[in-house]
């Protein structure tokens, strides 16, 4: 059984092919990086012209790599949402365009939920119940997936999302865009205890989660230091910046697994490619016992096979969507 | 030769299924931003409802603007991955051509003109010719006042229609040109196989990876910025 998936919510077209719900055939990813990296952010109308330039010669490139024609493919999954509203509409109806083709079942897929679901193709079966973190530019949720494979929202950022304390900071500092990726490399060459920066919420018992304090926190100090004369060094405040946010989403997910009593940790979304979250979570999944399940990073940013993998899951429980699937930009995580 | 039409660049959306001179099966929806509900079904439709197997379609022929962004997204990212899976060659036609092709009976100049949104008008000039007509002038963006001062330089007399007529009616008939209704107001998918068809005739196709979209706008004319997974609204 192959399942060819389309993701077009953000600023990556991406087209995977992925064989028996396991098996990774391709992975083909048309970043638009470049052409958002000028406005320090993704411009939606843009985002939905670049989709439609790069999909079909995605798609034909997935083919190649995977060595089978579209006639070898037994369903085609797509990203319905989150995401840019425009950009979905482009990948929904490529791949209507392809299940019309050759009356293929058409998978509409729940991006968040793909995030995890993608730890399948490395890791194998998921075995539910297990409690995941998301983390990208958009989103930070905590959520349980619980033995029947629902997923159960316990807490997220009450208001920005880790990518965009990322990418916000990274703009202060005079970093390019996207933010994340720099912030992780600069980080690397400085002192993580050279400033304290605030985490927010740390020990208040729930599992929300509060970001712009901490980034208010960083530009009032860059602002003191400015104004004291004093030398800053932006690989100390990146890598201290970058311990608070981790340090949060690590307790707050950690703390989550034992008060549920569940000893599987899926990491999970664009911001799981960071290496300090990585090694944080390696470490102290470790010391407590736990498996902590996280994809290699080509597989945590966004990408297609995750779509195919989410997708080939649908098709096994007969959860097809018809040519009529509708997007929705505001796709909730839970359900 | 069957042939398959979409048009979805303006708020009406639909599709033909032509056969070399008369409509087969045709579907159509007015009501605007369901572009991407209404397609695929539309399509599968037509094929049900007139007895025909897929394989039997021999090219695609789409709008391709300009008129709405997401719309016409909608209609060449359907095209183009239909085409390419059944490997059929394609048309893109602009429907501002298909809107001047329905009112070919007229001996009057042609101005066919799509809403922009945002106060503007997409709109280009066509002259009668026999079986058909032909463009005189390059589709533009503007305001109505443009539009008007055009209409007025033209000289001869000039037959107005599409959607973007309808909210300027007044300002139009002052100018002295008549002004169609809405019954001539969006183009139509059957209108746009037709036109089609001689063009697969003749092999005047492309191959669907070399569709694009007339946009005449700039992308970052209306920035926003979104962060990945973010809840979104979106442009036209
Ligand atoms: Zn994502």
């Amino acid at each position: 059984m192959l399942v060819l998936g389309i993701e077009t919510s953000c600023d990556e077209t991406a087209v995977g092919i992925v064989e028996d719900r396991f098996h990774l055939r391709a992975n083909v990813i048309a970043s638009q990086v470049e052409l958002h990296a000028p406005y320090g952010g993704v411009v939606p109308e843009v985002a939905a012209r670049a989709h439609l330039d790069a999909l079909l010669p995605a798609v034909d490139t997935a083919l190649v790599h995977a060595g089978v024609g579209l006639t070898d493919i037994d369903a085609v999954a797509v990203t319905a949402g989150p995401g840019l509203v425009g950009a979905l509409l482009v990948g929904v109806s490529a791949a209507k365009g392809l299940a019309l083709a050759h009356d293929l079942p058409l998978l509409g897929v729940n991006h968040l939920r793909a995030h995890v679901e993608v730890a399948q193709l490395e890791h194998g079966e998921l075995e539910p119940p297990l409690v995941a973190l998301v983390v990208s530019g958009g989103h930070t949720s905590i959520v349980v997936m619980d033995d029947d494979g629902v997923f159960r929202e316990l807490g997220g950022t009450i208001d920005d999302a880790a990518g965009e304390a990322f990418d916000k900071i990274a703009r202060y500092l005079g970093l390019p865009f996207p933010g994340g990726p720099e912030i992780d490399r600069l980080a690397r060459e400085g002192n993580r205890d050279a400033f304290h920066f605030p985490r927010a919420l740390l020990n208040d018992g729930t599992y929300r989660l509060s970001l712009s304090g901490l980034k208010t926190a960083v530009i009032r100090e860059l602002r003191r230091l400015e104004a004291a004369g004093e030398e800053i060094v932006l690989a100390d405040v990146a890598a201290s910046f970058q311990e608070a946010i981790v340090d949060v989403q690590v307790t707050k997910t950690l703390r989550a697994a034992a008060e549920q009593g569940l000893d599987q940790v899926v990491l999970a979304g664009g911001v799981a490619a960071n290496s300090r979250l990585r090694e944080r979570f390696a470490a102290e999944t470790e010391a407590n016992g736990q498996r902590l399940l996280v994809p290699s990073i080509p597989l945590c940013t966004d990408n297609g096979a995750m779509v195919a993998a989410s997708g080939a899951n649908l098709l096994a429980v007969g959860r097809t969507a018809g040519l009529g699937l509708a997007v929705d930009p505001n796709l909730p995580l839970a359900g | 030769m069957l042939v398959l039409g979409i048009e979805t660049s303006t708020t009406r959306s639909s599709v033909a299924l032509v056969d070399t001179d008369r409509v087969v099966a045709s579907a159509s929806l007015g009501v605007a931003r369901r572009h991407g509900e209404f397609l695929a079904p539309g399509i599968a439709f037509c094929l049900e409802q007139a007895g025909i197997e897929v394989d039997r379609v021999h090219g695609v022929a789409v709008g391709i603007g300009p008129g709405l962004f997401t719309g016409l997204r909608v209609g060449i990212a359907t095209a183009q991955t239909f085409a390419a899976a059944r490997h059929l060659p394609v048309v893109g036609l602009s429907g501002l051509d298909v809107l001047a092709f329905r009112a070919r009976y007229t001996r009057r100049a042609i101005c066919a003109v799509v809403d922009a949104r945002r106060g503007e008008l997409f709109w280009a000039f066509y002259r009668p010719a026999p079986g058909g007509v032909q463009r005189a002038t390059d589709p533009v963006v503007g305001r109505i006042d443009q539009l008007t001062a055009e209409i007025e330089a033209h000289g001869d007399d000039v037959l107005v229609l599409g959607d973007g007529v309808l909210t300027e009616r007044q300002r139009l008939q002052d100018t002295g040109a008549e002004v169609a209704g809405p019954e001539l107001a969006w183009p139509d998918a059957a209108d746009l196989a037709e036109l089609a068809v001689p063009r697969f005739v003749r092999e005047e196709t492309i191959r669907p990876d070399q569709l694009r979209p007339i946009y005449l706008r700039d992308a970052d004319a209306r920035i926003g910025w979104q962060q990945h997974d973010g809840p979104a609204g979106g442009p036209p």
